[in-house]
């Protein structure tokens, strides 16, 4: 049983179409990150959840309770801003007591439960100072206090690690996830960060331009996405997409040569042809050929190399299309040409245009692990 | 020569200290941004310096000296223009009335524009909204003088629609500006009417820089009517409203066009019934232009101005207590 439910939810502000026939389910003690580029209605889609934003159309359900027309105040819920919209005129404890003052609990209970959230967060010590005297850091555990302590029925978070340097959001993404494990609260997370939606998501949900495009656990996600947007927005660097046409048994590359790359029978059967499609691979797939290397193999003469200390970034050109290999390689010099290689298994094509997968391999298993919607 | 460069203060930095002595602005380049600069505003620092402070150098002399306006001597008395003014029932009378007229305006005035801000903007997406805005701010851009004539006519005893609507409404009617009693209140009506629409702007200014996000932060912790508005809303414009009370109690203890038009004209001097009316500014207007006493005008002011310039710190300090958070 889901805790929260959107059916084909639409909103439309005037002419402009926001999101467009959502259908979604958050279950129990669920975590589920939205993510897409800005603009693309998630944060709509989670203001509309906590009642901030009406529907155009379409119904909200937490478990068996109809929410579409409940306001925002009667929902019980817990939110985490993106700049944490503390209270800048209370202390810290007056901000935490602030929701169970507006239920009317007791001062006993406020401050025993708040006792407990401060400790959980380890925000004891900040628990009479103003926001405005807090680091950023500080202010988000505040702000996640805040929406902990009345104990809500969910959680929804708008990009609340967004304004913290890239350390302290990294250390923060762990401690979400750890509090979101031991609290079991259904959460609706949105974000723009690919890394923050496949670190701490039981399922992703992809969205762009008010469509969902795809839902699924973050490895299916990112090792069958559904469509070529999601196969480029999730991954860093994103995913090498090769425009080709399949012509003939081989795959002509759009270059000025129109090299043609041969494709073995196996997936020149699966894809129409001759057809637009895009192959796309991810860039840490790639390896330097050996001699037992099955797959296709890809001359990549290197252009630049970013070392990351790790691991390097390396831009190349096949056949004059720009192409990236993250490796941890070392010593691969410029202006070299490398052979690499990459399974064919391993390779992803999406119809031109549309951006739809297409599974030359393996359509039979396509229906069981993608939930399209 | 180029390592040498950055030793050298930047001729627009503020913060080094040789620019704060402009003696030492010797470089050409800091010579003509001052020429530039000072010649910018050199014709409204012109005007100030004639028509306000000059005119106020010399009321501060004139205070404290025997002062005629037909005679070039003037003499100094020190205090005597001072210890005059504190023995005239007249002069008490007048703060006292200035002191009735601000306690009652202010609150009113500042209650009543942040009431009529809030149900602005409640309808603010409402067809006709920014027309309500305009009708709202409308009187306070009338002529004073103007505008006041109407409201002589508005409380007329006799033919007046101030009584008129007593009347619809079964009350006792009122004398109004003729009443010793009425006099000071319709003026204070006037003024409210003429003045809160700058401070309803004012106000709907402040409502609109909240943040946004704290308010629903608010809604979703579960506040809404009076207790967001009591815990977050009112907090947050502290600092607008601080600056209206002042705002208002400084524009109020300066009154003058409207008692002059409201209480002279068919009710004789101006300032009546019985000085019911009389207000501190009204009397130096009159201590001055009426009854030539220029120096005893002058202490009046400086009077008047000790006492803004009192009400108004402790304001400040007030705010610094309660209002402003940050």
């Amino acid at each position: 049983m889901a805790s929260i439910r959107l059916r084909t939810v639409n909103k439309q502000f005037g002419a402009r179409h926001i999101l467009k026939d959502i259908n979604l389910d958050v279950g129990d003690s669920e975590f589920v990150v939205v993510v897409g580029p800005s603009g693309c209605g998630k944060s709509t889609l989670l203001r509309i959840v906590a009642g901030l934003e009406s529907p155009t159309s379409g119904e909200l359900w937490f478990d068996e309770r109809a929410m579409t027309k409940v306001p925002a105040h009667a929902r019980n819920i817990g939110m985490v801003f993106q700049n944490y919209a503390l209270y800048p005129h209370m202390t810290v404890f007056d901000n935490l007591a602030f929701g169970m003052v507006a239920r009317k609990a007791s001062r006993p209970d406020i401050q025993h439960k708040i006792a407990e959230v401060a400790s959980l967060l380890e925000i004891e010590s900040l628990l009479s100072s103003k926001p405005g005297a807090l680091s950023g850091g500080q202010r988000q555990r505040v702000a996640v206090g805040r929406a902990l302590v009345r104990n809500p029925y969910a959680f929804l978070m708008d990009e609340p690690l967004s304004n913290l340097d890239a350390l302290l959001r990294e250390r923060m993404r762990i401690e979400l996830r750890r509090l979101h494990d031991r609290l079991q609260i259904p959460t609706l997370y949105v974000t723009h960060d690919q890394t923050e939606a496949m670190t701490m998501a039981d399922r992703i949900v992809v969205m762009r331009d008010g469509v969902i495009l795809q839902v699924g656990e973050p490895e299916v996600v990112y090792h069958r996405p559904a469509t070529a947007f999601v196969a480029q927005f999730l991954g860093s660097p994103p995913m090498n997409l090769i425009p080709i046409t399949v012509r003939n048994g081989d795959a002509i590359l759009h270059n000025a040569a129109s090299t043609p790359v041969p494709l073995p029978p196996e997936i020149r059967h699966g894809l129409d042809a001759p057809s637009d499609v895009s192959m796309g691979f991810r860039p840490e797939r790639l390896h330097l050929s050996s001699a037992s290397s099955v797959g296709l193999s890809i001359s990549a003469k290197v252009e630049t190399v970013e070392p990351l200390g790790s691991r390097y970034h390396v831009h190349a050109t096949w056949h004059g299309l720009p192409i990236t290999w993250v490796t941890t390689e070392v010593g691969i010099a410029r202006s070299t040409t490398l052979n690499l290689s990459i399974p064919w298994d391993e390779l992803h094509w999406f119809e031109h245009g549309t951006g739809k997968r297409l599974e030359p391999l393996r359509a039979s298993e396509m229906s069981l692990s993608l939930e399209m919607v | 020569m180029y390592r040498q460069a950055p030793a050298e203060p930047l001729a627009l930095d503020q913060t080094s200290p040789r620019h704060h002595r402009w003696w030492h602005a010797w470089d050409p380049a800091g010579v003509r941004e001052a020429l530039v600069g000072y010649g910018l505003v050199l014709p409204s620092l012109l005007v100030f310096l004639v028509f306000y402070y000059a005119p106020a150098m010399f009321l501060l002399y004139i205070a404290f000296f025997h002062w005629n306006i037909f005679s070039s001597a003037s003499t100094f008395v020190g205090l005597r223009n001072f210890r005059i003014l504190l023995q005239q029932p007249i002069f008490w009378q007048s703060l006292l009335n200035t002191g009735y007229y601000v306690v009652v305006v202010v609150p009113v005035t500042t209650l009543l524009a942040l009431a009529l801000a809030l149900l602005l903007r409640e309808v603010r997406h409402i067809r006709g909204a920014g027309l309500s805005q305009a009708l709202v701010f409308l009187p306070h851009v009338t002529p004073v003088v103007a505008t006041s004539i109407i409201w002589v006519w508005i409380f007329d005893p006799n033919f007046g629609l101030a009584n008129f609507v007593l009347h619809a409404l079964h009350l006792p009617q009122l004398g109004w500006l003729s009443s010793v009693h009425w006099a000071l209140p319709s003026v204070m009506i006037y003024t409210v009417w003429h003045s809160v629409g700058l401070y309803t702007v004012l106000f709907l200014a402040g409502l609109a820089t909240l943040p946004k996000q704290v308010l629903e932060a608010a809604q979703i912790d579960g506040a809404r009517g009076w207790l967001s508005f009591r815990r977050v809303v009112l907090p947050l414009i502290g600092p607008i409203t601080f600056f209206v009370v002042v705002l208002a109690t400084i524009n109020t203890m300066q009154t003058f066009s409207q008692i002059y038009t409201l209480t002279g004209g068919p009710h004789g001097g101006a300032g009546g019934p019985a000085f019911s009316t009389t207000t501190d500014s009204l009397l130096i207007y009159q201590t001055a232009f009426l009854y030539l006493h220029f120096s005893l005008a002058s202490a009046m002011s400086l009077i008047l101005f000790a006492l803004i310039l009192a009400i108004t710190l402790a304001q400040k300090l007030l705010a610094d207590r309660m209002v402003f958070y940050r």
